[in-house]
């Protein structure tokens, strides 16, 4: 009799859960991203990785039927940001968020996130100390500042470039990526013979450029914000003759970014960058990832990192959903699911910090070259598994 | 020695830079007396259709600047007779509110055409590198820059501001009743210094584009310097505009070799006290 009953119970329990995950479950996922203004380029990359991933990999993840929500944060705005978090959240009812992008709109979104336990992924913002610090319930997708501003150290002075020139613009991420720099030359024995710090907006860097000439280094490490800063110095060194008599330019990847390299035009070929991603990236994965965003989004519109980390976003949120296969969604527990977590990335392999949620990914060295008579950056040294400290 | 002339000329191709820039927005603002800010989206405009001449027609550099003119001068005319001329009796805070809308609404054309991201410019490889002149090693697009720029403003003084063309412009602005009634064509002068003005913007744009690099938010980026280079020089004068030009130009230059730890500082310094000394701009007519 008991054991009757008891089949009995596990065939009605069988028929509930069967009927659950019939009825799918819908997980809305709220999109967090600029759409307009000066930073658009970050959100249409977003989407296209977003399309491509859900074209790819079906769209119904451990059963759980997926709904996004987009929203356009306007760029660093975190008045705005907050708003968004906020409607989002309690009226939306979002159960995941894939951003704000920008370090003052995460650092924003945190309170209300922490607080309606909403798992987030920070795809676009790269500042230390604003992910697991600020929200258990967050994870990086991006890169932390220290990832691409110290490995170019050891490399240049390994390669006898030892006398170093800094340039960064004159905002907090510039003053923390030239802290970190200038840390990592100290360690790796190069000597600094000079720093500039220029500001936001600026046109003309010729006062500049002559001060580097005169400092006489053997290279200059450059960091500015993506878009025409970062096209407008690699040019003026080029354009003044600099480049021509020997001087290495150097920089985080977004001086050759894939979204305007062919505005910096030859001025950018013989870059040195330290990247987290490169189309030319070698591995299957990639090739596949390449193709097929390509034939969602179309060749003009190149791929850049904003895409990778929303790719990666997604891996990871399908592998989350996949492991709460037939349960109801349970925030804390996909947040905790992705602490330790390692996926295979178009980039490469990376891992979710256990404690924080940050990123451990592989940085490599590129240098900017013409591949079938397109401006590529090609990976010549890989750094393994890079702290995000 | 060598250093600080290098850094002189720079700073001289610096202000010629910000002069054709902003030599449109002197003619019409300065002669017409209308604010037009619209003005920016004009030489992004110039941008656009040097980039479309040369990468996609093939057409040389130097005959892609005449088009430009023409082109950009054309569409300000159609601009003008649609909207602008309108709103020639309304007060400066109308005109700037009108104009600003149609920079943002130029913004979004421009990603509409020519996409969201920057513009590529082969430039021809006479124009590119460096030249040695006097013992200086001087880059080839400067020096043409202020060759250019040095032709454009004595022609702009003398055809604008010494002949009988310039007198017609200058008595339509100042009293239009009066200058109709002596028998001037007044939409016909408006008409026609509205399209100078564009098409001078648009020169501009082009010129400047391959240095600052192109992309639809052009405008918003660089309204400001024009701004400061036209009310800094003064109203209705061209050469007050090109010494304005100068003097910012060279002083941002030498401000950023010798003082780079104030950065952009210099410029806007320069431009209060300008403005505190002569409100009117340098060469300003006064109101």
């Amino acid at each position: 009799m008991k054991t009757a009953l008891s089949i009995l119970t596990a065939a009605t329990l069988a028929t509930v859960s069967a009927q659950g995950a019939l009825a799918q479950e819908t997980v809305k996922i709220g999109v967090l991203q600029s759409y307009s203004g000066m930073t658009s380029l970050g959100g249409q990359q977003t989407d296209f990785a977003i399309k491509t991933f859900m074209q790819k990999y079906g769209e119904t993840p451990g059963g759980f039927k997926l709904q996004l929500i987009r929203r356009d944060t306007t760029g660093p705005n975190p008045e705005v940001a907050k708003r968004l978090v906020g409607e989002v959240v309690t009226r939306e009812k979002v159960q995941l968020l894939i951003g704000p992008d920008f370090t003052p709109n995460t650092l924003a979104a945190a309170p209300i996130l922490t607080e309606a336990k909403v798992p987030s992924f920070v795809t676009g913002a790269a500042t230390t100390g604003i992910v697991g610090e600020k929200s258990p319930y967050s994870t990086r997708t991006f890169f932390a500042t220290p990832q691409l501003c110290k490995p170019l150290a050891p490399y240049a002075v390994k390669q006898g470039w030892t006398k170093i020139f800094v340039v960064v613009a004159d905002f907090a991420p510039g003053h923390e990526c030239e802290k970190f720099f200038v840390e990592a030359l100290k360690e790796a024995n190069g000597t600094l013979v000079g720093n500039l710090r220029t500001p936001l907006s600026n046109p003309e860097y010729s006062g500049y450029i002559q001060r580097i000439r005169d400092a006489k280094p053997d290279g200059v490490f450059i960091f500015m914000p993506l878009g025409e800063l970062s096209i407008g110095i690699v040019r003026a060194i080029n354009d003044s003759g600099l480049k021509a008599s020997g001087l290495k330019i150097m920089g985080t990847g977004d001086i050759t970014d894939e979204g305007y390299i062919d505005a910096v035009g030859e001025a950018a070929v013989g870059v040195i960058t330290s990247g987290i991603y490169s189309t030319q990236h070698d591995s299957a994965l990639n090739k596949e990832f390449v193709k097929s965003y390509t034939a969602v989004a179309g060749e003009k519109n190149r791929i850049g990192w904003s895409a990778v980390s929303a790719w990666d976003a997604m891996r990871l949120t399908y592998d989350a959903l996949d492991a709460q296969k037939g349960q109801k969604f349970d925030g804390e527990k996909f947040a905790a699911f992705l602490r330790g977590h390692k996926i295979e990335s178009p980039r490469g392999p990376i891992t979710i910090d256990k404690s924080n949620g940050d990123i451990i990914q592989n940085v490599y060295i590129r240098r900017a070259e013409r591949v079938n008579g397109v401006l590529q950056n090609i990976e010549i040294e890989t750094f393994k598994d890079v702290s995000f400290k | 020695m060598a250093s600080i002339l290098t850094v002189l000329f720079n700073g001289v191709a610096y202000g010629f830079l910000l002069f054709v820039m902003s030599v449109g927005l002197s003619v019409t603002l300065g002669m017409m007396n209308f604010v037009n800010l619209a003005q920016a989206s004009f030489s992004m405009l110039g941008g656009y259709i040097l980039v479309t001449a040369m990468q996609s027609h093939g057409l040389p550099f130097l005959v892609c600047l005449p088009i430009v003119f023409v082109l950009v001068g054309a569409v300000s005319v159609i601009v003008e007779r649609l909207i602008f001329r309108h709103f020639y009796k309304t007060d400066d805070l109308t005109q700037v509110l009108l104009t600003i809308g149609l920079v943002f609404m130029s913004i979004a054309m421009a990603t509409y055409f020519w996409g969201g991201s920057y513009q590529r410019f082969d430039m021809p490889s006479w124009i590119i590198g460096q030249k040695e002149i006097f013992g200086l090693t001087l880059e080839t697009y400067r020096i043409f820059l202020v060759g250019f720029g040095a032709v454009m403003a004595v022609a702009l003084i003398f055809g604008l501001e010494r002949t009988q063309l310039g007198a017609m412009v200058r008595a339509c602005v100042d009293n239009r009743r009066v200058a109709g009634a002596c028998g001037l064509n007044t939409e016909l002068i408006f008409a026609f210094t509205f399209a100078i003005g564009g098409g001078l913007a648009g020169l501009g744009g082009a010129l400047s584009a391959n240095l600052l690099g192109l992309d639809p938010n052009f405008p918003l980026r660089y309204l400001v310097y024009i701004l400061i280079v036209v009310s800094v020089g003064g109203m209705g004068t061209i050469t007050g505009t090109l010494i304005a030009a100068l003097t910012l130009g060279i002083a941002d230059v030498l401000g950023k070799y010798y003082f780079p730890q104030f950065g952009s500082f210099i410029i806007y310094l320069l431009t209060v006290a300008f403005m505190l000394w002569r409100p009117h701009g340098l060469l300003g007519r006064g109101a």
